[in-house]
């Protein structure tokens, strides 16, 4: 099951074949487990399957938490969407050995990694594949997967950890439609969560996510710090184009005031940019 | 196997089928709408056969199920005196399952015309029935799905959720029944349980609305071969795919007309057929039906 929602997840995120514009995009050394630096400790959690926002779903999930984290002392929070690819030590961005390098050198606050698949309706027929709820969260606007995340999953780990009620400490990250996702928990709730990283971010008309660029420009600047990647090559298909879309993002933060970052490749709809840039990403995501 | 080479394997057969799969590769502009049938009321109740022969019903004036020949392409009046179905399906055992709208009823009819009454008293509209011989229908006035199970239990399914629910199908697992709104504009979708009961049902699709309107106009519903949903609207024929993203509108027949009701047919099943009030037309596609 785990495997096959993985790849289901992943298909549709940023683990298609990459192309050779992809391949030039390589992990440095902040990606690499450093001899000496302390390894802070992934649990996966027992499958998020009681949700009252998502009725009737399940989905897997994991927590890390940096060995510097000391429980008398709020840490920071940063969610991933489509978490599994994420947290994977082997895998393409391996944010918990970033998160440790980074910890330890000071260039980000001790943050606790919440890693969160989108949720599927398994059958209990195991021979029936668990359909994806994935672009119903991710890809609708509104104040829905907001609100799973600040009513469900954030009081779930506050029972074990000392999380910050601090609006500033708390990011949420995503690629292509985990993109999205993450700038519409900011957008929407901008008490819970003010920084945000995309990459190959869906904006485009898969659910309506096209209007962001005309509602950035309109509306009153909300107090976030936003990262924006996306690749020339990325996706041109009946939902939209992925690269004019994010330069439309970014030309809409920039109009309203935003402090905002965009960083636009060569890449394909493909991860691999997002991945070797994250430690830089996240230097520039916390700096004060 | 390298885990990275498994997900490739594994996510390409889906990713291939139905996925990211615009307008043009369902249709080709040089196959336009042709005209099937005419000289009727108000159509409706589309149904096929696996020889790809097309049912369908005339609500209003019609005296029966009438029927477009596969093979030659005539349109003969099939079972006479049973005027009033708005919906119909041929269930696993072979015979008629329908929405018997104009008495109010469900019943089941052989191909001969002997006719089942399964259940009296609700303002049933349109029907789908699953392999297992569940028969779920829209109830649009109560915002009712209502479930017969194959053992002929009646259960409401649903009820106060979708807003004025119309067309009904099943996707091709059937693990999950959608049903359109008429009154809105979402497309549902449940989890069909082992024993036919729906749950977790949410507003899964969401339908494109004419300008300055707030509602779809969701009407009739059929699942294509690859497990993309086919929802008639004011706008067009809306195409969702298995995630529940909208990927293309097919153009109406007639630009300012109504579509109620699609299913493919002809014999290999790749012709669109909608219900186009007092006419029916049909549009070659380069993808298939599910029914059959």
């Amino acid at each position: 099951m785990k495997v096959h929602l993985f790849s289901l997840c992943l298909c549709l995120a940023t683990f298609t074949h990459a192309a050779p514009q992809d391949d030039q995009y390589k992990l440095g050394p902040d990606s690499e487990v450093q001899p000496g630096v302390p390894q802070g400790k992934v649990t996966q959690m027992p499958a998020w399957t009681e949700s009252k926002i998502f009725p009737g779903t399940t989905r897997d999930w994991w927590i890390y938490v940096p060995a510097q984290y000391n429980k008398e002392k709020p840490a920071a929070v940063m969610v991933f969407c489509d978490g599994a690819g994420f947290v994977k030590p082997d895998g393409q961005f391996r944010a918990p050995v970033v998160f440790d390098n980074l910890i330890a050198k000071g260039e980000m606050p001790v943050t606790i990694g919440i890693f969160i698949q989108p949720g599927s309706f398994p059958n209990k027929d195991a021979k029936i594949k668990a359909r994806s709820n994935r672009s119903f969260e991710y890809d609708s606007l509104g104040d829905l997967y907001a609100r799973f995340l600040i009513e469900e999953i954030l009081p779930a780990v506050a029972k074990d950890y000392n999380l910050s009620n601090n609006p500033d400490e708390r990011g949420i990250c995503g690629n292509s439609s985990g993109g999205i996702c993450a700038f519409t928990v900011a957008w929407e709730r901008p008490d819970a969560f003010r920084k945000v990283i995309s990459h190959i971010g869906s904006f485009t008309n898969i659910r309506g996510g096209h209007v962001y660029p005309a509602l950035i420009r309109k509306a009153d600047k909300k107090p976030l710090k936003v990262f924006l990647q996306d690749g020339k090559n990325d996706l041109d298909n009946q939902f939209g184009n992925w690269p004019l879309a994010n330069q439309d993002m970014a030309a809409a933060l920039k109009f309203a005031g935003y402090d905002y970052q965009f960083v636009l490749g060569e890449g394909t709809h493909n991860g691999k940019h997002g991945a070797a840039m994250l430690p830089d990403t996240l230097r520039w995501l916390w700096k004060k | 196997m390298n885990p990275r080479l498994l997900l490739a394997t594994l996510a390409l057969p889906f990713f291939a089928s139905a996925q990211d799969t615009a307008l043009h590769e369902y249709i080709s502009d040089d196959q336009p709408w042709k005209e099937a049938a005419s000289g009727y009321a108000f159509t409706d109740g589309l149904c096929t056969d696996a020889a790809g022969n097309l049912f369908f019903t005339d609500v209003k004036a019609g005296k029966g199920i009438y029927k477009i020949d596969a093979a030659t392409g005539k349109t003969d009046l099939f079972l006479d005196n049973l005027p009033g179905i708005s919906g119909l399906q041929i269930g696993p055992d072979g015979r008629f399952y329908a929405c018997h709208n104009k008495e109010q009823r469900i019943i089941a009819i052989t191909m001969k015309g002997d006719v089942e009454v399964l259940l009296t008293g609700v303002k049933c509209n349109d029907l789908v029935v699953s392999k297992k011989g569940h028969l779920y229908f829209t109830e649009t006035p109560t915002q009712s799905i209502h479930l017969i199970t194959a053992d002929k239990k009646h259960i409401v399914a649903d009820t106060g959720h979708i807003v004025k629910p119309n067309g009904i199908t099943i996707s091709t697992d059937e693990a999950t029944l959608v049903a359109s709104e008429h009154g809105g504009k979402n497309v549902w979708a449940w989890r069909i349980e082992e024993d036919g009961t729906l749950t977790a049902g949410a507003p899964y699709m969401t339908m494109w609305l004419p300008v300055g309107k707030e509602t779809a106009s969701g009407d009739g519903a059929t699942t294509e071969s690859k497990g993309r949903y086919f929802v008639t609207t004011e706008l067009g024929i809306q195409i969702f795919d298995p995630t529940g993203r909208l990927s293309g509108i097919i153009a109406k027949p007639v630009a300012d007309g109504k579509v109620v009701s699609v299913e493919f047919a002809g014999k290999d099943h790749d012709l669109l057929f909608v219900a186009a009030g007092d006419k029916i037309f049909s549009r070659k596609m380069k993808v298939t039906g599910y029914f059959r």
